[in-house]
């Protein structure tokens, strides 16, 4: 019995719902939240158990509690996408896939959304430690919103990155680095002297780049208890960032996944 | 030495009568400034935000512009660590010049980040005028005890163990381990 | 006339200066099993890939269950696959895998898995459902291939080297699998393949290319035909009267000569008369002269009458 067409547009789905049991069932989602865990554990525990901890040191720990999600978080979502295509394609599984009807976009789309699922894990293991070191202080409310939205904006934006780049590598090792290079490189600019990232030069550098500005903003809601419109300028990097990347990410993928990688193909 | 003892009671005295108000004169004279406070005693929790208001009025003849109001504080006790930065975020203001007899009034946004006893106080100055201090607003803060570190122990054992388990469940059921009967060996062609 | 299932007319492709299809131009009727034999690098997977629309045509035109290249989604919704290289994910059970592949061609859940369960029945992994692909062996991955091929009850199924890699047990599996797909389903089915014996015992028809051309299009006996008239022959007779045979066939005006075979007691190799052995007369004519003469025969064989010959002095000569 020859299949009904499907409903245009739920490709997508389906492609979605098998990248997900193929990343929590097949056991890598879940070894690499149980290696989360295993460092929010620690922190935890480490700023816990700091006799001396005053209120401001708790809003501080609670801050470094979501900032270890949000950078964790993203990159485990950037090393799922930066395997999506290219690792498909080593594994000789790509092309059965661009054998069905389902359109590139659509696969592009799926696999994208599946990885998000990595940053949602790492969030919802970190809604624990962030009630447990905030609840004194009234503050586990704004930590989790915000860690929701900022975090949400940053790993839509890492992981279509990770989907570009797995389209175009030539290899999945090239893809797995570059990736890993151009995230280690977004987080670079916070390792700049605190006077030069005051000047305008460093700012604006702290300002384009939607990791640093992200956590430049979440850092300022959360430990200096700034209001969330004080420093709203800061998230508009990150939510361009975001929408472009996608953007991208799926009209490229769509045009340009082949059985072959490498920007010739 | 008898007669500088009782000089400096009498300054010291003079300065405590004068009491929640203060006063500047500017050098010509023509302007003064005054600062006081909505109240001078504030009691609060740990990790509580509270507020204050100051009002500064120009009691002098000639309007005063140019002016910046600065929120300070301090610990009264000794070996505690203060950053004001840490009580507000907000703690310098620059004012819109004050008409002669005209006042303003600023309001503060603090948090108490430190348990104890504490000062806090405005200063207003600017190019021509000394600085004037305001009234102290002394800030009882009572500790809470906001985190019980011992209670971290279940928490960061007990979420690791349990993924732990959920991972190693898995795989054990995907590789059949659970299903009876069944062969694992590969068969042959 | 029934509508061709597969038609390709002067399709090309060029990766760059190197012409990996010229020409290329056939046509497969339904429930026809067209063998495409090559050697490697002779453009065979090249074809697949295009015809399946995984890589653009160059140059020329084609339909595939009756579908327009112009529309390859239509096409690609009504063929099967079992590419080359084809990868399986390691974590996934068999039926799982199938399933995903039934509602990506548009099966409802309850749907897949029927599709699912009946297909792996079909190619005998009914047990091994549920086990993870990680635990098949080669020849299981191909049939769960076959099966994947099947899923969307295609009118068309490409197979691109199925028995690679198979031991003789798992060869004769798939190509059984593969018969059924042409007789039981009437679909049209192009089996890929390097395997001579493969093609001449399991297709209708044979399209043989080389460096990205057609050098022959027909049934396995017209290519042998069209390749060489057979020159000589193999003739196995009790050993006692090899003497007696060769004796016989020598006074034929169709045997020009008479060898014994070293280390094969009992074993001629008869060379024809140039010109004489249209159709294998020659053959039979000495096969008669025997049996008159009361030689037993234990076999004859023509050379030059397989289809490997052919197809070797068709692709060394090029």
């Amino acid at each position: 019995m020859t299949p009904a067409r499907p409903r245009k547009g739920t490709s997508w789905a389906v492609v979605f719902g098998q990248e997900l049991r193929d990343l929590w069932m097949g056991g890598r989602g879940l070894v690499l939240s149980f290696a989360f865990s295993c460092l929010l554990s620690v922190i935890a525990f480490l700023v816990a158990t700091n006799k001396a901890l005053n209120f401001l040191e708790q809003r501080e720990a609670v801050n470094l509690t979501l900032q270890v999600a949000i950078a964790v978080g993203t990159l485990l979502a950037l090393l799922a996408a930066a395997d999506a295509v290219s690792g498909e394609r080593e594994r000789g599984t790509l092309e059965s896939l661009l054998l069905t009807p389902v359109s590139r976009f659509e696969i592009t789309v799926g696999k994208l959304l599946a990885t998000l699922s990595l940053w949602f894990a790492a969030f919802i293991i970190t809604v624990p430690y962030a009630w447990f070191l905030g609840r004194g202080i009234s503050i586990v409310g704004e930590t989790i919103l915000i860690g929701l939205v900022v975090g949400t904006v940053l790993a839509i934006f890492v992981a279509s990155l990770g989907i570009l780049i797995s389209v175009f590598a030539a290899s999945n090792r090239v893809s797995l680095s570059l990736g890993l290079f151009a995230l280690l490189a977004l987080y670079t600019p916070t390792q700049l002297p605190s006077s030069a990232q005051k000047g305008w030069a460093g700012e604006l550098l702290l300002r384009v780049n939607p990791l640093t500005a992200g956590e430049h903003y979440v850092g300022k809601v959360i430990a200096s208890s700034h209001s969330w419109s004080e420093d709203l300028a800061w998230l508009i990097s990150p939510f361009v960032a975001a929408v472009v990347f996608a953007a991208a990410a799926s009209i490229l993928g769509a045009r340009f996944i082949r059985l072959r990688g490498g920007v010739a193909g | 030495m008898t007669r500088i003892r009782l000089a400096s009671v009498v300054v010291l005295a003079t300065v405590l009568v004068l009491g929640a108000t203060a006063a500047a004169r500017g050098a010509d004279g023509s302007s003064s400034l005054s600062v006081t406070v909505d109240r001078s005693q504030i009691a609060t929790k740990l990790g509580q935000k509270f507020v204050f208001r100051s009002t500064i009025t120009n009691s002098g003849s000639t309007a005063v512009g140019g002016l910046i109001a600065h929120l300070n504080v301090l610990s009264f006790r000794g070996n505690v660590y203060v950053d004001p930065e840490d009580w507000s975020s907000n703690r310098v203001r620059y004012l819109a010049p004050i008409p002669a007899g005209g006042s303003t009034t600023i309001t503060w946004h603090m948090e108490a980040v430190n348990a104890g006893s504490f000062a806090v106080y405005v200063t207003v100055l600017s190019h021509e005028l000394a600085p004037t201090a305001g009234p102290t607003v002394t800030v009882a803060i009572t500790q809470r005890r906001t985190l019980n570190s011992g209670g971290i122990l279940p928490l960061a054992l007990g979420i690791p163990a349990l993924l732990g388990l959920i991972t190693l469940g898995l795989r054990l059921r995907r590789a059949g381990y659970f299903a009876r009967g069944r062969s694992r060996a590969a068969d042959v062609g | 006339m029934t509508t061709p299932a597969v038609e390709a007319h002067g399709v090309g492709k060029r990766y760059g200066s190197l012409v990996a299809l010229a020409d290329l131009t056939f046509a497969v009727q339904p429930g026809e099993v067209l063998g495409v034999l090559g050697p490697n690098g002779a453009g065979k997977t090249t074809a697949i890939r295009v015809l399946t629309t995984i890589l653009p045509a160059g140059s020329g035109s084609f339909s595939v269950a009756g579908v327009p290249h112009t529309r390859p989604t239509d096409i690609r919704r009504r063929i099967g696959v079992l590419p080359e290289s084809a990868g399986y994910p390691d974590r996934q059970q068999g039926q799982e895998y199938l399933r995903y592949h039934a509602r990506l061609y548009g099966h409802s859940r309850a749907s897949a898995r029927a599709v699912a369960r009946t297909l792996l029945e079909e190619v005998g992994l009914a047990d091994r459902a549920g086990s993870l692909i990680s635990t098949y062996s080669r020849g299981m991955r191909q049939r769960l291939g076959i099966a994947r091929a099947l899923v969307n009850d295609p009118g068309v199924v490409f197979l691109d080297e199925p028995t690679l890699g198979l031991d003789p047990a798992g060869q004769r599996q798939v190509l059984g699998n593969v018969r059924r797909i042409a007789s039981e389903r009437g679909a049209a089915v192009l089996l890929c393949t390097h395997l001579l014996a493969e093609v001449e015992e399991n297709c209708s028809r044979v399209l043989i290319l080389n460096h990205g051309r057609v050098l022959a299009e027909g049934t396995v006996a017209e290519i042998t035909r069209r390749a060489a008239a057979p020159r000589s022959g193999r003739l196995h007779v009790a050993p006692e009267h090899v003497e007696r045979a060769t004796t016989v066939l020598v006074g034929s005006r169709a045997v020009e000569d008479v060898q014994r075979t070293d280390g094969r007691p009992g074993a001629l190799t008869v060379v024809f008369a140039s010109g004489v052995n249209l159709d294998g007369a020659s053959m039979n004519e000495a096969v008669r002269i025997l049996v008159e003469a009361n030689v037993p025969l234990v076999s004859f064989e023509l050379e030059g009458a397989r289809l490997s010959d052919a197809f070797l002095a068709m692709t060394e000569v090029v």
